[in-house]
């Protein structure tokens, strides 16, 4: 247990190298200092760890930052209601929030909004015909929610399918992109994301480089999209890296 | 969802990849736009669309409340979708509900911009009566009659007439407290929103009809403004996309969008002429 953590928990910025040169014009306008003290394309510590829950088929708990969610993944199993016979696997995906995840008691997000982007995001990763007729359930709880929910969520999810055998065509991260006045802040926390003016959410399969779900709110012109895009693209692939290494060293944990 | 045949498959992706669709239509060609203003008199504001077959209703109901302590100078707006099982069987039960949540979210978070406020379809600050005393809630309800494909696009047009017809009284607030109203004042609505559904293989096509939505692999959903400003995107439909194609289909919208807003203007503008002559006979 202690190694694991150790080595999962390590920090991930989209290619810190070719940022650093962009980063001066974005910050000429105003001196931004983020609530936690990160750079404005510097990402949270993240830490993930596979097998959360023993009863589930697979699991997977992630913290980036205050965000902390767990995901369980059961099955492929019956299809409960009486479904028509289909060729392709379903995939049922609920994401619930604790009642003491956010500030003010029981004022949570949208969780049925949740749960349908979660299922968008994750449906074109998922090989379906892998597991005809059943289901699989992929159930989200938000033990804290610190800004950055839904991106932290997918990628949780995306790892605790892994964890379950579920055939993927790859791993799928996600990460989002808020936007106040000129600046674009990379992964942000809530505080940040009340005073928004426009985010950009990508989820997307960092080593075919294919995006599964993508959200944009506010006011954006073309070139800012581009920008925003670019930065989400960097992130989600150090983000899969270190999704790698965690399922790496979970297979390999119990042959030592 | 949709019975289609092999043959008809066929012919619906052989149409697209020649440019000529099974209406006659191009790739991205809209079909034409009926719009009708003031159709319920029981709401402040109301309008009907159609797209083809696609038939709905929007509504706008505006009223009294308190603001959101955490934005106390701006008002608030709530927008449902209402999928009614006489349009197609399958909005009966869970489908509907899995489906009308999906439009009013996308269209919510295209209306209504960021957290701050910006880039919002609606002017929220001008909804403010009273500094976080008093403002108006407007209720923004779509209803689907009838269901032939691009939902969305055909719900967004008609709230943007059906705002475009709302009046809400005006309120001034006196000393002694009593209130004032005087009637027929329009609520601000700036910016307008256009969607573009694409999809279809390799081609991208524009208000996709129910047949040819069975038959593409994702569709992606974009709100423009006249200033050619995205404001909003969805995602939809399973399969993936890659980064450049998403570029592309942002371009693309961009052109029909430019094309779209005229029409829709001209149609709201001349069904509102319409209404007026009726009020006056």
């Amino acid at each position: 247990m202690a190694g694991k953590s150790s080595a999962a928990a390590a920090t991930y910025s989209p290619s810190l190298t070719g940022q650093r040169k962009k980063r001066p014009p974005i910050q000429t306008d105003s001196e931004w200092v983020r609530p936690d003290g990160r750079g404005l394309h510097q990402c949270r510590p993240a830490f993930l760890k596979t097998g959360a829950v023993n009863s589930a088929s697979g699991s997977a708990y992630a913290e980036f930052g205050n965000t902390k969610v767990i995901v369980s993944v059961f099955g492929p199993r019956e299809s409960k209601k009486a479904m028509m016979y289909s060729n392709a696997g379903r995939l049922n995906c609920n994401v619930s929030y604790t009642t003491f995840a956010s500030p003010v008691r029981g004022q949570t997000p949208e969780a049925k909004d949740l749960s349908s982007m979660l299922h968008k995001a994750l449906e074109g990763a998922i090989i379906l015909k892998s597991f005809p007729k059943t289901t699989v359930d992929v159930f989200a709880l938000v033990l804290e929610s610190g800004g950055g929910d839904l991106p932290v969520i997918t990628s949780c999810a995306s790892l605790a399918l892994a964890d379950a055998g579920i055939m993927l065509y790859d791993m799928v991260a996600s990460v989002s992109v808020s936007c106040i006045g000129k600046n674009l802040l990379i992964d942000p926390v809530s505080e940040e994301e009340s005073y928004q003016d426009g985010s950009l959410m990508i989820t997307c399969m960092p080593s075919r480089n294919e995006v599964t779900q993508m959200t944009v709110t506010g006011e954006w012109s073309t070139t800012k999209i581009n920008e925003g895009m670019q930065l989400c693209l960097d992130a989600c692939s150090k983000l899969g890296k270190i999704m790698r290494s965690c399922l790496k060293e979970a297979a390999s944990g119990p042959q030592d | 969802m949709v019975g289609l045949s092999l043959g008809e498959q066929n012919f619906i992706k052989g149409g697209i990849s020649q440019d000529l669709r099974t209406d006659g239509r191009k790739r991205l060609t809209y079909r034409p736009i009926f719009v009708e203003t003031g159709i319920i008199p029981q709401a402040s504001g109301s309008a009907r669309v159609k797209l083809g077959v696609t038939d709905v209703i929007a509504s706008v109901k505006a009223e009294l409340g308190r603001p959101n302590p955490s934005y106390p100078d701006k008002g608030k707006v709530s927008i449902y979708v209402d999928c009614s099982p006489t349009a197609e069987p399958t909005f009966e039960g869970r489908g509907g509900e899995e489906f009308s949540t999906e439009l009013s979210s996308a269209l919510q978070k295209c209306l209504l911009g960021g957290k701050s406020g910006a880039g919002a379809g609606i002017d929220l600050s001008s909804l403010c009566i009273v500094g976080g005393k008093v403002c108006w809630d407007l209720y923004i309800d779509g209803l689907v009659v009838s269901s032939d494909g691009n939902v969305l696009d055909a719900l967004g047009a008609a709230i943007k007439a059906a705002l475009s017809n709302t009046a809400i009284p005006k309120v001034q607030v006196s000393a002694n407290a009593s209130s004032d109203e005087q009637p027929e004042v329009d609520v601000s609505d700036e910016e307008f929103l256009q969607f573009d559904t694409s999809g279809v293989g390799r081609h991208y096509i524009a208000d996709a009809t129910t047949a040819e939505e069975s038959q593409m692999s994702s569709a992606v959903s974009l709100s423009i403004n006249r200033q050619g400003q995205i404001c909003g995107l969805m995602k939809r439909g399973g399969a993936v996309l890659d980064s450049s194609m998403i570029l592309d289909m942002i371009s693309v919208a961009k052109h029909v969008s430019e094309q779209l807003i005229k029409r829709l203007d001209s149609e709201i503008a001349a069904a509102e002429a319409c209404d007026d002559d009726e009020m006056e006979l």
